[in-house]
């Protein structure tokens, strides 16, 4: 049983509104790394709040379709099951706060918390997701005085100190500089293997960092999926995103007859530097 | 321990850091203490309300918010002193009437002046009492470790958290709405204009991010079970759950003293 099963699922706001997502169907298995790429108004967000349960609610129903993850939809799972199956970080950090905690730490605790799990087991989880967040200077710091960046590190050790099987992320670098973002990316990265993640973003860099599979959305449909050259393949991909620099170096070589023209363009300089190194070897 | 001290070292609101004996008693036994002693202010004379007043102070000083309550007290006494004294001593005519030359005064008036004072002075007093030496993070844990609905907790904590982040998002609307050529230095007139350029915005974002932070909340299991885990709950001794038990008996008790009587 697939962990995620999204079934030809129509999503439109208010009942006459367009569709959001158009018959959209994806399957996730249980540590898969997805990226969920698209232009803005594609429906990522939507479909990400759809992966993370927040939808459907009530005046919020599908008009065609439905999710199931583990083979139920979300409204039949009870509240502790359901956060304790997936977890949500959002765009903007501030929004992600609970509003109860008057400490880093506090926000870190609330959700163990409120699962009524013993003392220590909170104290542990906490200790854990301070260290892969990076947030041990920070504990006693007033949640709502922190920058953009902290506080979206805090999100995530707030998702993660749940122990989800599913951590939906979108757009988590959007409002980062490159050195937070490269950070934030780093420790996600190195989060457990068995951990599922989708990220939804409009830029590649992140997606390239985390994801293994990636699934290209346009207009509320999926219009490729697989690596991540099948997805830059596509049309639309270079339309939303641009050719990546590394790319584009690489296709002027190419017609200058200075890279080897069977070979895939390179999306990041990491596989820019192989295939460099490959070719000087031969 | 990781983050116990953090939420009673630092300033919040009018919270004062300390470790007096008022600062370690648990907030529970404090707002008991406190409720205690607003309903029999209503019952003693001025004196007796002196008396508390006094006494409040003295401990206000001991844990070392001397100056905040010295602050509070001309800031909202004095002006309060000064109503009182003109209207019921002066403008209010009563018989007793005693001409002083430019004034007339009514002792009559300046009693019952005193009485209103004092009142006011004591239920500031013990309040603030309560306020500077109870973290409102320590309140939280006091109130989710003896059972209290999560609910309650949070209706207490949110509104002191999040009134920053809505007085800066407040200024950056009232900012963008100025570089659209909002008008805000003008006239009385001109700016209840412009009122309605800030208040509905605010009142929509506010709205949404009420649907966000319901969102948050339940992806965190918040009420989802009736009782929550607390770390670091501030201590309980005996002898307090004893205290607010008889204060709590001693309430009812006391106003039907009052009525009875």
């Amino acid at each position: 049983m697939a962990l995620i099963d999204v079934r030809a699922l129509s999503f439109g706001y208010g009942a006459a509104g367009p569709l959001v997502l158009d018959r959209l169907s994806l399957t996730i298995e249980a540590g898969e790394r997805v990226a969920i790429l698209g232009g803005n108004g594609s429906g990522k967000t939507t479909l990400a709040h759809w992966l993370a349960g927040w939808l459907p609610r009530p005046g919020m129903e599908p008009r065609g379709g439905e999710m199931l993850a583990e083979g139920r939809p979300f409204p039949q799972w009870s509240a502790l099951d359901r956060a304790t199956a997936v977890q949500f970080v959002g765009q903007v950090p501030m929004q992600q706060l609970s509003g109860f905690a008057f400490t880093v730490y506090d926000e870190i605790v609330f959700g163990p918390g409120n699962l009524g799990l013993p003392a220590e087991e909170i104290r542990a989880r906490a200790e854990a997701v301070i260290e892969a967040c990076n947030l041990r200077h920070l504990l006693d710091r007033d949640p709502f005085t922190l920058s953009g960046g902290e506080q979206q590190r805090l999100s995530i050790a707030a998702a993660l100190v749940m122990r989800p099987k599913i951590l939906v992320l979108d757009e988590p670098t959007g409002n980062f500089d490159p050195e937070s973002r490269d950070s934030l990316l780093d420790q996600i990265r190195r989060l457990p293997a068995d951990l599922t993640i989708v990220l939804c973003d409009v830029a590649l860099k992140p997606a390239l960092a985390v994801a293994h599979r990636f699934v290209l959305l346009d207009e509320g449909r999926i219009v490729a999926d697989g690596s991540a050259h099948d997805v830059f393949r596509h049309p639309a991909a270079a339309a939303v995103f641009g050719v990546p620099a590394v790319a584009e170096a690489a296709a002027l070589l190419r017609a200058a007859g200075r890279w080897p023209a069977a070979a895939e363009l390179p999306l990041t300089l990491a596989a820019a530097t192989a295939l460099f190194r490959e070719a000087a070897a031969c | 321990m990781i983050g116990q001290a953090g939420p009673t070292t630092g300033r919040t609101l009018l919270y004062v850091p300390g470790s007096s004996f008022i600062h370690r008693i648990n907030p529970l036994t404090k707002l008991v203490g406190l409720a205690w002693l607003a309903a029999s202010i209503f019952m003693l004379p001025p004196t007796g309300m002196a008396v508390i007043t006094a006494i409040a102070f003295l401990f206000g000083v001991a844990a070392g918010a001397g100056r905040t309550f010295v602050k509070r007290f001309v800031l909202t006494l004095l002006p309060l002193a000064v109503a009182l004294f003109v209207i019921h001593g002066m403008l209010i005519e009563r018989d007793d009437m005693v001409d002083h030359g430019l004034i007339s005064l009514s002792p009559a008036g300046l009693e019952y002046m005193f009485g209103i004072f004092m009142r006011v002075a004591a239920l500031l007093t013990v309040s603030l009492l309560f306020v500077t030496t109870t973290h409102p993070a320590v309140l939280l844990k006091a109130l989710d470790s003896h059972g209290i609905p999560p609910g309650v907790a949070y209706l207490i904590s949110s509104p002191l958290l999040l009134l920053e982040p809505f007085s800066a998002r407040a200024r950056a609307i009232r900012d963008a709405q100025q570089a659209r050529g909002l008008d805000l230095t003008g006239s009385w007139t001109a700016r209840a204009k412009a009122f309605p350029a800030l208040l509905i915005p605010l009142v929509t974002l506010a709205l949404s991010d009420l649907d966000q932070r319901a969102s948050v909340l339940d992806g965190r299991a918040f009420r989802a079970r009736r009782f929550r885990t607390v770390l670091d709950a501030p201590p309980d001794h005996p002898w307090e759950t004893w205290a607010r038990r008889l204060l709590l008996v001693a309430i009812p008790v006391e106003f039907g003293a009052m009525l009875w009587l």
